[in-house]
């Protein structure tokens, strides 16, 4: 393009910052280029994702089945009527586990995980990470590659009562109250068992990114802490944490919508939304209301419920980082 | 450009993007709902009505057939279409096949343009209760004459009618006739002897003798725990007749509690508490479940619908002689025999009133029931049309398919079903329910409240449309 020869506007420099833009500098390039960059993208924008915003939140006031082109305003009685919904209220009370439980269980361990291949290796020498960090590298980072769907349809195998591996293994060893123990069918374990296949898929992932982060902070900062006497521990708590707040902010809002979503691996572990309900996800409600009841209308309502509790949990996530001190309001 | 170079600026522009971070979340969380805009009403245009086209269907058009793509193929449809093209020269039948019927079809709906003729069927169908006011009453399909020159409702098996009538309105026209029944191995059951229960009481008798062979009596999968709901039912309805079905599919209050289907209840509970049912079911797929007792034989007696035989085709044991028996009674004096049916009819082919070729989808539903369509159906999917003696004696080598119509013979008029289950979508909060019951984590009370429970909470809900069932 020929923005790159930026010869268009005289003077320019901190003198100019202050000065209002008149018709003169509205040449051909400029106005190009906001064409190309900013209307464009915006209009894709307005249609594609905030006219569908205004649609839901409009068919969330109305009775409208998903199925006719007709449909009455009924004002906010699908939302009076979702406060009373017993069912609905523990979807919500699910998603917010998973939104509390797997951000830190998965980031946590990532973390613990990054600084081992990175610089938990050997105290004296270059700071490197653990002998043949490289293959820990490669191989956790495997089952991000598997889809999540497939990740869900293996792991529903593994906790198979009868034939799967996990009570294969637990029975093999002697614990014999694991004969045909129902992992995703008992209250006490279907969450768990979940969160965990959850987990497990997406360490990989976020380790990776960790490990990139930390790559990036200069390996003198460490030398010094070194020569200081930090211990490991030490180094990773005031020196990479510090350092990589920044990614770990955003994994954390990351991993949060993902965790409020978590649509694809109930729907290969727990299609029914569990026993006694005890692993159903807002989506999943919103996806049943829809399509096999045929109340886009009230679905609509559950579908911004779900948009309200991601934005307060974006929102939460942010206002925390402020208050504990983060530099700045997103990364620099 | 100077935007580099001016911190406020890049200040605001910061902001900005924190906003957008903010959004972001938002806009995929809303995404996931959105409808279309409106759409206008076509009748639909009509040709000349004569006896080889007694819906008037225009002359050389096109007949838009979407068909459900699951265990029954789509062979047969393209079959039926032909059939069409040949009874109608000109005419050209597009069928195309569908696996998700909801999510495909709706925007459809919405834009007014539906398909001619749906196979509303499989686990993503449309909700009929949602869509019933948009289709055409079939029986006009009914009282026209097949290809063969009879008048098609005589040619059918008593009973397929009404299940796809509401209000009085005949808008869905269930084509494969499906028989619920407890089904066993023939053969296992000669080798040791054992004969079919015929109560409850038999059912636990039959449960010891099981476990002395170092089997099960019953098992489940999680997907299909209310498969003992649909059993449990059908024992009710046999034994306190039309009553328990009436205050079932009118959703009254305390339908769950009447004398009948506790009397039921408590036959399972007992059989469940004496250890007879195979543990882990609310852990297994409902396949791998069935699995169990088809192929591995851990338990011996499953209820399910007729598809059973063909569903696990692949995984039943060599000489297994699948074959059904009706559901046991609770007492032995009976309202209904034991010999009474729970069949209906599944597969729900419905025609839009808004279609383009509406008359073109009642043609499409004629030739499906002539009896050449239905004994190639028959023949290539081993399942019962809803159309009479379309099955050999040797039920084309099908053990399962034979007792079928045993079955069905010996019932005679005494054949009942219900919808209220899938006509308000009940299924997924009521395996819930089952769930929690069968792996002995509740009690007849619990179960019978969480269940009035469901059902309460439709009745007392107005904007769900009720269907009054007589």
């Amino acid at each position: 393009m020929t923005v790159v020869n930026a010869q268009v506007a005289p003077g320019g420099g901190r003198t100019t910052a202050t000065r209002r833009w008149t018709r003169k500098d509205l040449t051909f390039d400029k106005i190009s280029f906001m064409v190309v960059c900013l209307v464009v993208p915006l209009v894709v924008y307005i249609v594609f994702v905030v006219s569908p915003f205004v649609q839901a939140a409009y068919y969330s006031l109305t009775d409208w089945s998903g199925f006719t082109s007709g449909m009455n305003f009924i004002g906010v009685s699908n939302y009076v009527k979702l406060f009373q919904d017993a069912t609905f209220l523990k979807s919500v009370g699910n998603s917010v586990t998973l939104a509390l439980v797997l951000p830190i269980v998965t980031l946590g361990v990532a973390l613990i995980f990054a600084t081992l291949v990175t610089i938990g290796g050997p105290s004296s020498g270059a700071i490197r990470g653990l002998r043949n960090a490289s293959f820990y590298r490669v191989i956790s980072f495997f089952p991000y590659v598997i889809p999540a769907i497939v990740i869900g349809l293996i792991w529903a195998q593994v906790y198979d009562p009868n034939i799967g591996i996990l009570n294969g293994l637990l029975t093999g060893i002697g614990l014999d109250q694991f004969e045909a123990f129902a992992w995703l069918g008992n209250v006490e374990t279907a969450m768990p068992a979940v969160m965990f296949v959850i987990v497990w898929s997406l360490i990989g992932f976020y380790m990776v990114l960790f490990i990139a982060a930390i790559k990036g902070i200069p390996a003198e900062i460490y030398e010094a802490a070194r020569i200081d006497g930090a211990g490991r521990l030490r180094t990773a708590l005031t020196i990479t944490i510090p350092l990589i707040r920044d990614n770990i902010q955003t994994a954390y809002i990351y991993m949060g919508i993902l965790a409020l979503d978590a649509f694809v691996y109930m729907a290969a572990l727990e299609s029914g939304g569990g026993p006694a309900n005890s692993t159903l996800v807002m989506s999943q409600q919103l996806f049943t209301t829809a399509f096999t009841k045929g109340q886009f209308g009230y679905a609509c309502a559950m579908g911004v419920i779900l948009a309200l509790v991601t934005l307060l949990f974006a929102g939460v996530v942010f206002l925390v980082s402020r208050l504990t001190g983060g530099s700045n309001e997103v990364a620099e | 450009m100077e935007i580099q170079s001016k911190p406020l600026v890049r200040r605001d522009f910061l902001r900005g993007a924190l906003v957008t971070a903010v959004m972001i979340p938002l806009g995929a969380a809303l995404t996931s709902c959105v409808g279309g805009g409106g759409g206008g009403a076509t009748g639909g245009a009509t040709g000349t009505v004569s006896a080889t086209n007694p819906f008037g269907m225009v002359d050389k058009s096109t007949v838009d057939a979407v068909i459900f793509k699951g265990g029954y193929g789509i062979d047969y449809a393209t079959f039926a279409g032909k059939q069409v093209e040949k009874a109608q020269a000109g005419s050209t039948v597009d069928v195309t096949a569908q696996t998700n019927i909801a999510q495909t079809l709706q925007p459809r709906f919405v834009a007014g343009d539906p398909p001619d003729v749906i196979d509303n069927s499989g686990a993503n169908l449309i909700g009929i209760n949602t869509i019933r006011d948009q289709l055409e009453d079939l029986t006009s399909v009914v009282e026209a004459e097949n290809y063969e020159g009879k008048v098609i409702k005589d040619t059918l098996y008593p009973g397929v009618i009404e299940p796809g009538t509401f209000d009085g309105k005949f808008v869905q026209l269930n084509y494969v006739l499906t028989v619920y029944a407890m089904w066993y191995s023939a053969s296992l059951f000669e080798a040791n002897g054992w004969t079919v229960p015929k109560t409850w009481d038999e059912m636990l008798d039959l449960g010891a003798k099981a476990q002395a062979a170092g089997k099960y009596l019953l098992g489940w999968g999680k997907e299909a725990a209310t498969y003992y709901q649909t059993m449990t039912i059908s024992s009710a309805i046999k034994e306190g007749g039309d009553e328990v079905r009436l205050a079932l599919g009118n959703l009254e209050p305390d339908c769950w509690s009447s004398a009948p289907v506790q009397g039921a209840f408590t036959g399972l509970k007992k059989i469940i508490d004496a250890g007879y049912m195979k543990p882990g079911g609310a852990g297994t797929q409902f396949t791998a479940a069935q699995a169990q007792w088809s192929n591995t034989e851990e338990f011996v007696l499953y209820p399910s619908g007729g598809w059973i035989e063909n569903e696990m085709k692949s995984q039943t044991k060599e000489g297994f002689e699948m074959t059904g028996a009706p559901e046991p009674t609770v007492t032995s004096g009976s309202k209904l025999p034991w010999e009474a049916l729970h069949s209906t009819a599944g597969e729900g082919y419905i025609v839009p009133s808004k279609a383009k070729n509406a008359a073109g989808g009642k043609e499409f539903l004629r030739a499906m029931l002539s009896q050449e369509a239905a004994v190639n159906f028959a023949k290539s999917t081993f399942s019962s049309t809803i159309v009479k003696d379309t099955i050999p004696a040797d039920g084309f080598g099908s053990t399962a398919l034979v007792s079928q119509v045993a079955m069905l013979d010996a019932a005679g008029s005494d054949v009942f079903s219900w919808n209220f289950v899938d006509l308000y979508g009940m299924n997924t909060d009521q395996l819930v329910v089952w769930n929690t019951f069968l792996q002995g984590g509740s009690d007849v009370a619990t179960l019978t409240a969480d269940l009035q429970a469901i059902t309460d909470k439709v009745a007392g809900d107005s904007a769900i449309k009720k269907v009054t069932v007589k």
